[in-house]
């Protein structure tokens, strides 16, 4: 019999599991080439996308004299373009077709300078397609009304207010992001969340083939099992965005935030991942629970897309202080002290998420 | 020099309202084969689930190599190997290489996977993926890995279940140079002449409780019916006679068979395990 028999330290046996599941993931081709692709086609799409933004509305205007007036007025003004138009039907085509980037078309009738100085009144239409927002819309009202007061030689029926702003919170007016820019968080993300279903699946092709009851009638413990998926997990999520994002430019100046906002992602999305992969039985399992939590991490980072298209609700969902810290940082050179408060909040949902993901997954070693 | 290697001591376990094992006590002595023989849901993989420290007993102990498991199971783990009815290794992993990951989970420097892999006939595909293997040969490697730490005991679930007659053969070889070496060996099967040519003793688990506990040769001769079975022919007719050798007359009954003319043929008999197994359970194996 075995007098003396070697003992292998917690780290030699973490780090003996680690370095099996990364074989693992590399002999899986599936997850291999998803991970490649996906990074390329990221990249890709990331530098195809314009990286330039043209808030200016172009005003078709049509009708004797008032076109010449608005350029007067608008001329050295930011924002706001006119293009005149010889008659209404021509103006109404350039609206509907979107030629000469037209958003809105003002079809003055020809009476109007003369019906405005009789005060008589009269008919002012507004061309707007069905995808011009009701701002403007409203905007575009309050601009003929002010025109008719102009032309009428009438002064505000009201003394001008003065008017102090008041911003709560970080002011981005005027902080025009482009569409790359815009896309920053959500390319980062989806490498994150890839890497959350490659790692359920892992986890769940342990389980069900019982490779894990194997390792743990050896000297390995179900903690250090447990501590090899979460180191594995994180790494494989972390090292990829890490590569994403100096892929797409994204690390910058203040790239020490950048890695610990990703680090803090890639824990987060491996605790989600020892959800998923304890309750998967195969790979349509896995990807059906790993969807489960997929849709909802990714509304703030589409919410990103789609300014004021996000409830309040949004920011109750675990990713999105880190969406926010990743915009933050990425588009508009946040530091750590603006950070902080998403990171913080990215941290208590990871510390929930694991203690969760944790206990099932120990659970579910347990019973088998 | 034999020494206790497994002690077993009024061990009981329960699923929920399932009562899986049921007050069970046993030893193993080093060197020792024990066949644990019984039906499915007999007991056999729970009893073998808290003596290789995956689950906790509800009451009882469990010694193993004279270390206590419910305070040093750890210590137990590095020196036992487990072979599990699952064929639970990494298909996407060469033989090698699982072999390999098992002996750095025991810490052992400078692991040689060959050695092994010749013990078990698959030095040729050592580095193929796992994948690409028959059963049997997935159980050859089964067998191997449970080596890997030279254990000083070993618990194998069904080692040669389902598996052609070579591959069998083969793990039954291993089985016997482990035991010659000087390691308890403790062996569930459902094939009870697999378990009579390995074990030197048998026990009978049913419905969670340990029925009896033997050598096979005594559960035979103590609980089973030896008898001569003489066939004859008379003109036409053929007939049989059974003469159980433990009744009185026996030898005048052989001797009359015999004399009478027309033998055709003489076979003695012995009861199987499977004969006790059916007196003491009242019920098949396979059932």
């Amino acid at each position: 019999m075995t007098a003396t028999t070697p003992r292998a330290s917690r780290a030699g046996i973490v780090a003996a599991i680690i370095r099996k599941d990364f074989t693992a993931f590399t002999r899986d081709w599936f997850f291999v080439v998803i991970s490649i692709i996906g990074l390329v086609f990221f990249a890709l799409i990331f530098w195809l996308l314009p990286n330039t933004v043209d808030e200016t509305i172009t005003i078709g205007v049509t009708g004797p004299g008032i076109g010449e007036f608005l350029e007067q007025s608008t001329t050295g003004s930011d924002g706001i373009a006119v293009k005149l138009y010889s008659s209404e039907d021509a103006l109404t085509t350039a609206v509907e077709k979107g030629d000469d980037g037209v958003a809105v078309g003002l079809a003055f009738p020809p009476d109007f300078v003369e019906s405005m100085a009789a005060r008589q009144p009269t008919t002012v239409s507004v061309l707007v397609t069905a995808e011009v927002p009701g701002e403007l819309r409203d905007a575009m009202d309050s601009l003929v009304r002010e025109i008719a007061y102009a032309l009428a030689g009438d002064t505000l029926p009201v003394t001008e207010l003065s008017q102090n702003e008041y911003v709560l919170g970080t002011d981005r007016s005027g902080d025009q992001v482009s569409l790359r820019e815009k896309m920053r968080p959500l390319m980062a993300f989806v490498v994150l969340v890839i890497e959350m279903m490659t790692l359920a699946a892992l986890i769940a092709a342990e389980i069900q083939q019982r490779t894990v009851t194997a390792i743990v009638t050896t000297p390995a413990r179900v903690s250090d099992f447990l501590t090899a998926k979460v180191i594995a997990g994180t790494l494989l999520a972390f090292v990829q965005a890490v590569i994403l994002l100096i892929a797409i430019r994204s690390l910058g100046a203040n790239a020490p935030l950048m890695v610990t906002i990703v680090l803090l992602g890639a824990l987060m999305v491996t605790a989600f991942a020892l959800i998923a992969g304890s309750y998967g039985r195969d790979f349509i399992s896995v990807v059906f629970w790993s969807m489960l939590f997929l849709i909802p991490l990714m509304i703030p980072a589409f919410a990103v897309l789609f300014p004021g298209t996000a409830s309040s609700w949004v920011k109750a969902i675990p990713s999105y202080g880190l969406i926010n810290a990743i915009v933050g940082t990425t588009s508009y050179g946040d530091g750590w002290a603006e950070a902080l408060p998403n990171l913080a909040m990215v941290a208590a949902w990871t510390v929930v998420a694991y203690v969760i993901g944790l206990s099932i997954l120990k659970r579910k070693v347990e019973a088998l | 020099m034999t020494t206790t290697a497994i002690k077993v001591n009024g061990v009981s376990f329960a699923y929920g309202d399932t009562q899986a094992v049921d007050d069970i006590s046993f030893e193993v002595a080093t060197g020792e084969t024990l066949g644990f023989l019984g039906p499915n849901g007999a007991g056999k993989s729970t009893t073998i689930k808290m003596l290789t420290g995956l689950i906790t007993p509800d009451s009882g102990s469990i010694t193993v190599l004279g270390m206590p498991m419910d305070t040093d199971a750890i210590d137990i783990q590095a020196r036992i190997g487990v072979c599990f009815e699952e064929k639970n290794l990494y298909a996407n992993m060469t033989a090698k290489e699982n072999l390999v990951f098992y002996s750095r989970l025991f810490g052992i420097k400078g692991f040689d996977a060959m050695p092994l892999l010749r013990r078990v006939d698959l030095v040729d595909r050592a580095d193929d993926r796992v994948s690409s293997f028959s059963k049997g040969m997935r159980q050859r490697l089964m067998m191997a890995r449970c080596l890997v730490n030279q254990p000083d005991v070993l618990f194998l679930d069904e080692p040669t279940d389902g598996l052609d007659p070579v591959s069998s053969q083969a793990i039954r070889a291993v089985i016997q140079e482990e035991s010659a070496r000087g390691a308890a060996v403790l062996l569930t099967t459902h094939d009870m002449l697999e378990a009579d040519k390995l074990s030197n003793r048998v026990a009978f688990i049913n419905e969670g409780k340990l029925l009896v506990l033997d050598t096979p040769e005594n559960l035979k001769l103590e609980h089973g019916q030896r008898a001569v079975r003489v066939r004859s022919r008379a003109g036409d007719q053929v007939s049989e006679t059974v003469i159980p050798l433990d009744e009185a007359g026996a030898g005048d009954r052989i001797k009359d068979a015999v004399g009478a003319g027309g033998l055709m043929t003489i076979h003695t008999e012995e009861a199987t395990l499977e004969d006790i197994f059916i007196k003491f359970a009242g019920r098949a194996l396979d059932t």
